[in-house]
């Protein structure tokens, strides 16, 4: 197996810590500071919630900010800062590029989540002195979300290969709304009763990246226990989604015309 | 940008960067006087529907169901207490944060507790109460507080003692149920409103309330119980003080230095009872102590 993605995603991940991308910690941190304090005095025995809620939905949201504005600018930025044309003219192939870019993005993501995850957990134990063996979900959360930042990443890295980055964040927080909705957009396929709208609506349903496969914050928030059987399903489905989306994105550009 | 320069527009941004965010918190200050008056007339929830917030929340709903509530709760808590408030948002407040999220248990209880409560510190519809806390029995159909909780609205807002009791029972068959609930559960149904079954749910309450609004609640409520059952008590010795020297007590004071009490009968806050022209006992109206629902009292 050829070492080049992996030094390409070294480097991607060295050029984002150089472009300051995990200063977005320091917000997090003070805005879980703020809530431990403040939650208590504003509301009624929900601190415990918030805080998980709170931690989990900012881990999410900063990732997909940054899986989507430096996802759609990985390969522009090469081709415009022209470093490409200095890549490509060594033997490395453009899905190997791909490959390392992505994985640099995924990286740096995963840093930055487990940073958060840490602060997080710091929250947590300011508010109730003490960690609950239900925590664990809390955990598997935060796993399921990095896959869904993986999925998005692929996307941004997709659209980046055959458009410019302002339309290649449009056409990423597209499919990721529409994700989102895939099971209303089947549903409402469903009411019309019309034949080729029904089979339309069932066939996006399945073609769209079903993001809220991932969403599993208000179980992990309320305790719950997450099935061992929905962990390795929602891996299984991120990486064969991711895999699909980056051969894909691999043909569109290594059929680019980059002069 | 010469050295010179650069100190300038340092010491330029030192002084402006301040006075500039005076006159910004000034400014402000006044238009919120101007809107004041406009945000009191029209007190607005844009958005009443919990499923379309929901989906519009983009997977985000459990955050935005802790936002909702505490919502309710700075809702609910700049009002209680004024008179001819009627709580008008509560509900649909809780109807949306219960519908982002249905299984924010502590939603459903203090939600219960806000809605039932008569005014003014509450919105005095307890059939709300057990619309909202049926809703939470569905969704967290294993929990015996839930059930508990509405078998409590039964009892003590609607009256309902065999709906209450039936209810109460339900409770103690579920997983983790304490014994105490079957004991309720017997003694409404035998009793129904009565001293005893009301102080016995009051006091569980107080033991297993967690919360301290909730265990200041109940243990106001327990005040109040005392304060009517000694009432019961002095109305007799005004009576029998009435029948011996022809009219009724004016003080507690007057029983005691008679001989029909032992020393000065007191209220829970420690202040004496005093008696009204009928001779009933009441309390001081000095004294902290509340009695929303007074129980009947044989007329004189």
């Amino acid at each position: 197996m050829s070492a080049i993605p992996a030094v390409v995603a070294i480097n991607t991940f060295r050029e984002a810590v150089r472009d300051r991308v995990l200063y977005n910690l320091i917000f997090f941190a003070l805005m879980m500071i703020g809530a431990s304090i403040l939650v208590g005095e504003i509301s009624i025995g929900i601190s415990r919630l918030v805080i998980i809620n709170l931690g989990l939905s900012a881990i999410s949201i900063f990732g997909l900010v940054m899986a989507i504005f430096i996802g759609v600018g990985l390969v522009s930025k090469e081709i415009e800062k022209r470093t490409l044309y200095t890549l490509l003219s060594k033997p490395v192939r453009r899905w190997e590029f791909l490959v390392g870019k992505f994985g640099g993005l995924l990286l740096t993501l995963t840093v930055n989540t487990i940073l958060m995850t840490l602060g997080l957990a710091a929250a947590l134990y300011y508010v109730s002195r003490n960690f609950l063996r239900a925590d664990a979900s809390v955990l598997v959360a935060v796993y399921f979300i990095l896959l869904e930042l993986a999925l998005v990443t692929a996307l941004a890295l997709f659209f980046s290969c055959f458009s410019s980055p302002m339309l290649s964040t449009l056409f990423t927080l597209g499919v990721y709304v529409s994700g989102i909705f895939s099971k209303d957009i089947r549903d409402i396929g469903m009411l019309t009763r019309n034949p080729v709208m029904q089979a339309a609506a069932q066939v996006l349903y399945y073609v769209l990246p079903n993001f809220h496969n991932f969403n599993t914050i208000t179980a992990a928030a309320h305790g719950e226990s997450i099935p061992v059987s929905l962990i390795w399903q929602n891996t299984a489905y991120a990486a064969l989604y991711v895999v699909l989306v980056l051969v894909a994105a691999s043909a569109v550009f290594s059929g680019r015309d980059l002069k | 940008m010469s050295g010179q320069s650069h100190t300038r527009s340092v010491r330029l941004a030192l002084v402006a960067v301040p006075v500039l965010f005076l006159a910004i918190t000034s400014l402000q200050t006044r238009i919120d006087a101007q809107t004041r008056t406009i945000a009191q007339q029209k007190e607005e929830l844009l958005l009443r529907s919990g499923p379309l917030l929901k989906k519009l929340s983009l997977g985000y709903d459990s955050l935005l169901a802790d936002i909702y509530w505490t919502r309710s709760v700075q809702y609910y808590g700049t009002r209680i207490g004024s008179p001819g408030e009627r709580f008008e948002l509560l509900w649909p407040l809780l109807d949306i944060t219960t519908t982002l999220d249905p299984k924010l248990m502590i939603a459903y209880r203090f939600g219960a507790i806000f809605l039932s409560e008569p005014a003014p510190t509450g919105a005095d519809r307890p059939d709300l109460a057990v619309e909202l806390v049926k809703r939470g029995v569905a969704a967290i159909p294993d929990d015996w507080r839930m059930e508990s909780d509405l078998g409590f609205l039964y009892y003590w807002h609607l009256k309902d003692y065999p709906q209450a009791s039936a209810t109460y029972l339900d409770a103690s068959k579920k997983p983790d149920a304490p014994l105490w609930l079957k004991i309720v559960a017997a003694q409404v149904a035998a009793k129904g409103d009565s001293f005893s079954t009301s102080r016995a749910i009051w006091t569980e309450l107080f033991d297993t309330a967690q919360d301290p609004s909730v265990k200041k609640n109940a243990f106001q409520h327990l005040q109040a119980l005392q304060a009517q059952q000694d009432f019961l008590e002095l109305d007799k010795y005004a009576g029998d003080y009435r029948e011996r020297y022809g009219r009724y007590p004016e003080t507690v004071k007057e029983l005691y230095e008679s001989g029909f009490l032992s020393g000065i009968a007191r209220d829970p806050a420690g202040i004496p009872y005093i008696f009204g022209p009928d001779g009933k006992a009441q309390l001081d109206p000095n004294s902290p102590v509340i009695i929303e629902k007074p129980l009947a009292r044989s007329p004189r």
